[in-house]
């Protein structure tokens, strides 16, 4: 119990610590002034910065290049081996242009490496005018390098289908049926990369990080045609169908774990549409045929076509743990 | 029943607990990773959150070339070719114009489709008269003509003064070794569309709306707003890649046909081409310009 109190004594003592060096506080007047005054050579022992050997301990004045910093140092060298002992002009070394090694971004804001990443989001149709597939979703990804992610994401479509009065219009003006498609759900695993990322300054007044990713990946999407072209007699089923997936988001840091997210993806997957014609010859739909032939599911799909699901996901991020460590400092 | 309702409570009181102690947590974590907030005591405070920006906008014009793609088409697509010029009265505020004249239409698959339709029933003969009275041809006499493409409502030009906000520059860091000045911004304004559509037309009036006649277009200019936001990539001093959205709704006759103006709130067809038919479009495009800036060098701020 003892060791114990002293323990905890002791690491206080050590978090307190730190705390003693963080403040460089201002010298006294008099103490900033003495280098001047030794640099101008009025016999401050030992701190003479220009070395006419009043500061020198045992250099002869004479022997020390010009310029060079007299006392300990440089000054050491060319006691020990005059011949090594640098000639440099300082004021000529003054004069050269700095060439300081300035890094655009010196240090990532949020590191994504070895840690997961939990993205809910609502996802929005870009690319359909007839049926708009708005919906949750969520994206789990673990980050194996600081640029590269492997994870999963799924939505859920189904009682978020919105049929357009466009596709009424249509019918009615035109008396064209355009095969309908609803969706249930979507599941991938994919592939994300992080090439890009960069900080914005806001109103020249704060300061915010942001990075870009490409996202790819393969996985299934359920989806079902709305029966339009004979809907008293067609009800289909949802079925799952092999879809590919890629994409590109943007993603806004708000600290070093919470950031918003907006990607934008394209679901790509053969989606098989209702029949535009009726019956085991495909007639027209309006002809009379046997109710039997109608009912006849075989017959209720027509062509398969190649379709893409563009949207839009927008949502935030959290990224676990909530903290981490820069390999080096900054 | 006791029994199950002490066991709930009992479930809910450690729920609770859990979702206390998942805050706490949150909250105690979250401490120890915001960001530079050091920045606030330390040798920095109060200093401006950059120094040295590279002022590309501020005192100098901008003269982008740009070509915009419509989004979102019903039954064409519009590609406009057209240029913004706005002058930088500073680094965050411009004022200037955006135009466009929609040189290429493209028919989008549905165009195609009732046009395949529309052959196939061969409602009209060579002249674009009638000629067959079945259901399908008596029901679309008014709303198909010869040729559906014919009908469709295009874009034609656009013009747009417009204010120009720039809240946010930054830098961008491509593959860890490519860095390129950003910025974003958003703009706002009034927009004088060009449009052709189908014109008007009355049988009771004396203009048979299932004419060939009927289905020629007329021009007029819509007012309406636009806005949108774009990303400026700044390539070298001078020059820049830009990226726009932009939003741009109003009212229009996209397919040429009579959707409204009967029966109960007008909400079905009356046999008349009229601006009833005309039904509210959020239309959007994506524009990408080459944006140059006049003086060639920027100023940078202290």
């Amino acid at each position: 119990m003892k060791n114990t109190r002293i323990g905890l004594f002791a690491a206080a003592l050590l978090c307190v610590a730190p705390g003693l060096t963080w403040a460089q506080q201002k010298k006294p007047a008099a103490e900033e002034k003495a280098p001047a005054e030794g640099a101008a050579g009025e016999g401050a022992a030992g701190e003479g910065a220009e070395g006419e050997g009043e500061g020198g301990e045992g250099i002869p004045g004479d022997e020390l290049p010009e310029g060079l910093p007299g006392g300990e140092g440089l000054g050491d060298i060319c006691q020990i081996d005059p011949a090594a002992c640098p000639k440099l002009d300082m004021d000529k070394e003054a004069e050269k242009d700095l060439k300081e090694q300035i890094y655009a971004v010196q240090q990532i804001f949020a590191l994504r490496v070895r840690r997961f990443e939990v993205n809910p989001y609502w996802g929005v149709t870009l690319n359909d005018q007839f049926v708009s597939h708005p919906g949750p979703g969520i994206a789990l990804n673990y980050y194996i390098t600081n640029v590269l992610a492997v994870g999963l994401n799924g939505q859920y479509y189904r009682p978020f289908n919105v049929d357009s009065e466009f596709n009424a219009q249509v019918r009615r003006s035109a008396r064209v049926g355009v095969p309908l498609t609803e969706y249930d759900w979507a599941a991938a695993l994919n592939f994300t990369y992080v090439p890009a990322y960069g900080k914005f300054a806001g109103f020249q007044d704060f300061i915010f990080h942001y990075d870009a990713y490409v996202v790819g990946g393969v996985g299934a999407i359920s989806t079902r045609p709305i029966p339009v072209i004979d809907p008293d007699n067609r009800n289909f089923e949802f079925e799952p169908k092999l879809a590919f997936n890629a994409g590109i988001g943007l993603r806004i840091f708000f600290n070093r774990w919470f950031a918003a997210v907006l990607e934008v993806r394209d679901y790509v997957f053969n989606d098989k549409l209702e029949n535009t014609a009726c019956g085991r010859n495909n007639v027209d739909c309006g002809s009379q045929l046997p109710a039997s032939e109608l009912q006849d599911k075989d017959t209720w799909f027509g062509e398969s076509r190649l379709t893409n699901n563009v949207q839009a996901q927008i949502g935030f991020s959290i990224f676990l743990p909530f903290s981490f460590e820069y390999r080096l400092p900054k | 029943m006791g029994a199950t309702t002490m066991k709930t409570r009992n479930g809910a009181r450690r729920l609770l607990c859990g979702l206390a102690a998942t805050f706490a947590l949150l909250a105690a974590t979250e401490k120890s990773a915001e960001a530079q907030e050091i920045l606030l005591t330390g040798p920095l405070a109060g200093a401006p959150a950059v120094r040295k920006l590279r002022l590309y906008r501020e005192g100098r014009f901008e003269v982008a070339p740009a070509i915009s793609f419509t989004l979102l088409d019903e039954y064409q697509r519009t590609i406009l070719f057209g240029a913004r010029l706005n002058y930088n009265f500073t680094d965050w505020l411009a004022l200037g114009v955006w135009g466009g004249f929609g040189g290429v239409k493209i028919p989008t698959a549905l165009s195609d489709e009732i046009q395949g339709v529309n052959e196939r029933r061969g409602c009209r003969d060579g002249n674009g008269n009638i000629t067959r009275l079945d259901t399908d041809c008596r029901l679309t006499a008014v709303n198909m003509g010869p040729d559906f493409k014919d009908q469709l409502g295009s874009l034609d030009w656009v013009a747009a003064p417009q204010v120009t906000a720039v809240p946010f520059r930054g830098k961008l860091a491509l593959f860890q070794s490519i860095y390129v000045d950003t910025d974003l911004y958003f703009f706002l304004g009034p927009a004088f569309v060009g449009l052709s559509e189908r014109k008007e037309c009355d049988p009771g009036s004396g203009t048979d709306c299932s004419t060939p006649d009927a289905f020629k277009k007329e021009s007029r200019v819509a007012i309406a707003p636009t806005f949108g936001l774009g990303f400026a990539f700044y390539v070298n001093k001078w020059n820049a890649v830009g990226f726009e959205w932009r939003g741009l709704p109003y009212s229009w006759n996209t397919g040429g046909f009579d959707t409204k103006g009967g029966g109960k709130d007008k909400e079905f067809p009356d046999n008349r081409i009229s601006a009833d038919d005309q039904q509210f479009r959020f239309n959007q495009m994506l524009t990408i310009s080459y944006n140059l800036y006049f003086p060639q060098n920027y100023r940078v701020s202290e």
